[in-house]
């Protein structure tokens, strides 16, 4: 008990300690007028001020990410435990929490190193900032709060509340932590929306207590943000937590362990992917809302200087989809009875590939008198073709398409339908894989003949029949897999390490996207501040080339695993000095 | 378990690098801070392109729709042999001005007429460079000092405008020139005009709300029949139109003829900016 409250204690203070500093830092600053953009020097590590606020805002947001996403599957899965009676799924749901501790302290060291940063090298930034939002800031404290005494209550609590209506209250904990953290979160979206997309009315003359507060927070961009950051936590934290699992099965001296890193890294992979698949909606309406917001900033989002960003984007995912069809075919490898499946990976290999050239086929580039010459025209004769929208909007919803499929496969390898009906069950679902396929196909083709704008309406038809046969599909499965014959135990754990470096590849993708994609979000406002409204006159308002940017992102993609792997050895000192050794019961089933 | 933690490192290092090389090879474009550009009438034809360049890759953001083969025509290397064959009876110097300032008299087959009047976005002085620029597509320069000593009288009468303080009396309001110089590039009304919106003469009669509501918050909603240029109308009035000069249009364009606007519905006698320029 008493290691429990030290422990407790020791995450506290450096969390709490770490936000306290952060408020004091900025209280000087409330008491500022705001005079103009004045800036602090910062030369240390050869990183210029935006190098220090780059790296400290970045480091922040993926740690941020991952202590508000775990909780999401955390609570999800604690509750499946719960409502099912399977002790493993408790057990999970506890490991995971306990990531979020040392993690917890490390997004708030490194807000407030961000606060630090703002501060002292962007101040009368920082002030006008603080002059808007400063109630919204106090009430991010007292939530902090809140989720910092949840968190610690919900873990060190597990074991006690672990049976009855105590189990219910723990389970209740869960909720709030997530209901604290998804605050906490909307209300920083808020202040960061802000800079992108002030609302109207708003000029460089207006003095920040002229805002009103709850305008500058529910800007054009606030919601689609909010939505699109919580969904994209649950990827990044299935993801990172699939190479906790990973890391941990690679290093396992018993079966037991491998057994159940191998389970936990399962599920973390399928946590991120399915996620991964609902993400782009997100996305388009984020997107929508910029063009709504501002034509030029939209356009200069995918037309402008940015263009060939959502090249290298395009490739990111295109990995993502190759690293986790694959872990799930190799995984089949440990599944009696996925053999009849085996035939078929080649051909979904072959259309994923295919997929993954198609959408990373350039087109819509800013390009050079002299590259346009090169390449004989605006448009290569032949690639041009599949660079278009009807191309890459077919070819990314096959590869969705493709990837359900190999989940499909997956969940069906050891089981053997008993329903009359199984056979005809299979065909139909067979027949909607093969519509859906013809559906997409032939939006996309027809899309070449038609006007732009109906051409963009296509792509929600090509969407909605991908989704429907998802929903359809899965459907029929579990109806029709209800009390199904196994064909053999699932051999947990009997997995080659090249999976785990597949699930060690996906995480750090996703990490790498998340960085390129915030790069996206905060440079298409350029050289302002607060777009069109406070203007960055420091020497750094260029937005660099993606070069340079992606070189900045590695650095802090390279940091932030540094950290989470002492994370990680952190965690299992902690593991090694407890009385009982840890979790590691062979699972039985998917 | 070292081998395993080297392996483990090396492969986020691998991942890590090839993700920073790739980005490195692909073509490298920054978003520079836009410079003050000077312009003046006695600069050589080459120096002009070069500046109409800087402006058609940079701030004027004509790539944005050009060269994409399905926005806007592809204009690069051909704007300035095709620009005399559009028009009989205009020369390329004048189709090419008049390509920018209203756009929509001219739609090249197979296209929308969704570009906006470029002398709202740039001076007169950067339209002509950019003139210059697309006339060395492919033929010969001919803007020359003229057009600049014009266009100079022509931006310093426009700062001048600016710099007055707006009206706040409705009834003196030169709601004409609102339209002139906001509306008609998109909407018709009394005859002129472009269609890429409903005739103004079909929104007589309405609430004032209503009105209001279509020019702060265009998207809100879209005309039956103009559903594929959704979207193309500008949000930024509600921060150009002075209160008054807001309320004058509503007002006017409520009852169809109002305080401070010709009655017969004429847009009037002053011609557009730069229309007799060439």
């Amino acid at each position: 008990m008493n290691s429990k409250l030290s422990a407790i204690s020791r995450h506290g203070w450096i969390a709490w300690g770490a936000a306290a500093v952060a408020f004091l830092a900025a209280a000087p600053a409330l008491a500022q007028q705001f005079t103009g953009p004045e800036y602090g020097e910062f030369a240390l590590f050869g990183l210029d001020r935006r190098g220090a606020i780059w790296i400290a805002a970045q480091l922040h947001l993926l740690f941020a990410a991952f202590v508000l996403g775990v909780p999401m599957f955390a609570v999800v899965i604690e509750a499946i435990g719960m409502f099912g009676g399977d002790q493993r799924y408790d057990k999970l749901a506890k490991e995971f929490t306990r990531l979020l501790l040392v993690a917890y302290s490390a997004t708030a060291i490194w807000g407030a190193i961000l606060v630090f940063f703002l501060s002292t090298l962007y101040p009368n930034f920082w002030s006008y900032l603080t002059g808007i939002f400063a109630p919204s800031m106090w009430l991010y404290a007292g939530l902090f709060f809140f989720e910092s005494f949840t968190l610690y209550l919900y873990y060190y609590g597990w074991d006690a509340w672990k049976k009855g209506i105590a189990k219910k209250f723990h389970w209740g904990l869960g909720i709030m932590l997530n209901v604290w953290g998804t605050a906490v979160m909307f209300i920083a979206n808020g202040w960061l929306t802000y800079m992108m997309s002030p609302p109207e009315g708003v000029t460089a003359e207006t003095a920040p207590p002229q805002i009103e507060l709850w305008s500058a927070i529910n800007n054009a961009t606030w919601m689609p943000i909010n939505i699109h950051r919580l969904l994209a936590n649950v990827v990044f934290g299935g993801a990172i937590v699939g190479a906790y699992a990973a890391y941990r099965f690679l290093t396992s001296k018993t079966d037991d362990e491998r057994a159940h890193y191998d389970w936990m890294g399962y599920t973390g992979n399928f946590i991120a992917i399915g996620a991964l698949i609902v993400l782009p909606f997100a996305g388009y309406w984020l997107g929508r809302e910029i063009y709504e917001f501002s034509q030029t900033m939209g356009i200069t989002m995918m037309g402008g200087f940015m263009s060939w960003l959502w090249i290298i984007q395009a490739f990111l995912i295109g990995i993502l989809f190759l690293a986790g069809n694959y872990y799930l075919w190799v995984g089949m490898g440990r599944i009696p009875g996925a053999e009849r499946f085996q035939p078929y990976i080649k051909w979904m290999l072959l259309v994923l590939v295919l997929g993954v050239i198609v959408w990373a086929t350039p087109n819509t580039m800013i390009a050079s008198r002299d590259e346009i010459a090169a390449m004989g025209g605006t448009h290569h004769p032949f690639l041009g073709v599949l660079g278009v929208m009807s191309a890459k909007n077919t070819a990314v919803n096959l590869m969705i398409l493709t990837t359900f499929l190999s989940f499909l496969m997956y969940r069906r390898a050891n089981r053997e339908p008993v329903v009359a009906w199984a056979r005809a069950a299979t065909m139909l679902q067979g027949l909607a894989f093969a519509v859906c396929a013809l559906v997409v196909l032939a939006y996309g083709i027809w899309g070449y003949f038609v006007e732009a704008i109906v051409r963009i309406g296509f792509s929600v038809y090509q969407v909605l029949a991908v989704l429907v046969t998802i929903l359809f599909v899965t459907a029929l499965d579990v109806l029709m897999l209800r009390g199904a014959r196994s064909r053999g135990t699932i051999r947990w754990g009997h997995m080659p390490p090249r999976s785990q470096y597949a699930l060690l590849v996906l995480a750090v993708t996703f990490t790498w996207l998340m960085g390129l994609m915030g790069f996206a979000r905060s440079g298409i406002r350029q050289h302002w501040h607060v777009y069109e409204v406070i203007r960055d006159t420091s020497e750094q308002a260029f937005t660099p080339a993606l070069g340079p940017a992606a070189t900045m992102i590695s650095i802090c993609v390279a940091l932030f695993f540094g950290l989470v792997g002492m994370i990680f050895w952190l965690g299992g000192l902690s593991e090694k000095s407890a009385d009982q050794p840890s979790g590691a019961t062979a699972a039985g089933t998917g | 378990m070292l081998r395993t933690n080297l392996k483990i490192l090396f492969t986020v290092a691998m991942t890590l690098a090839v993700f920073t090389f790739i980005a490195n090879v692909i073509p490298q474009v920054q978003s520079a801070v836009p410079e003050e550009i000077e312009i003046r009438a006695d600069m050589t034809p080459d120096e002009l392109v070069g500046i109409g360049e800087t402006l058609y890759f940079g701030v004027g953001g004509c790539t944005a729709c050009h060269g994409l083969g399905t926005r806007a025509p592809d204009i690069l290397g051909v704007a300035g042999t095709v620009c005399a064959t559009r028009n009989p009876g205009q020369s390329c110097k004048e189709y090419l001005w008049e390509s920018l300032v209203s756009p929509v008299s001219y739609i090249v087959e197979g296209f929308q007429p969704i570009m906006l009047d470029q002398s709202r976005l740039m001076s007169q002085a950067e339209l002509w460079t950019l003139v210059a620029f697309l006339e060395a597509q492919g033929g010969e320069v001919t803007v020359g000092p003229d057009d600049f000593a014009a266009a100079a009288a022509a931006d310093e009468a426009a700062l001048a405008a600016a710099a007055e303080p707006p009206p706040t009396d409705p009834s003196a309001v030169d709601v004409m020139g609102i339209l002139r110089v906001h509306c008609l590039a998109c909407h018709a009304y009394g005859g002129q005009g472009a269609m890429v919106g409903p005739p103004l003469e079909e929104l007589t009669g309405r609430s004032y709300e209503e009105i209001e509501r279509g020019i702060l918050e265009p998207n809100a909603d879209t005309a039956a029949g103009y559903e594929p240029f959704a979207g193309v109308m500008p949000t930024y009035y509600g921060d150009q139109l002075a209160p008054a000069e807001l309320e004058a249009l509503i007002q006017f364009l409520m009852e169809g003829g109002a305080p401070g606007g010709s009655t017969d519905g004429s847009v009037g006698d002053d011609a557009p900016p730069g229309e007799d320029r060439p």
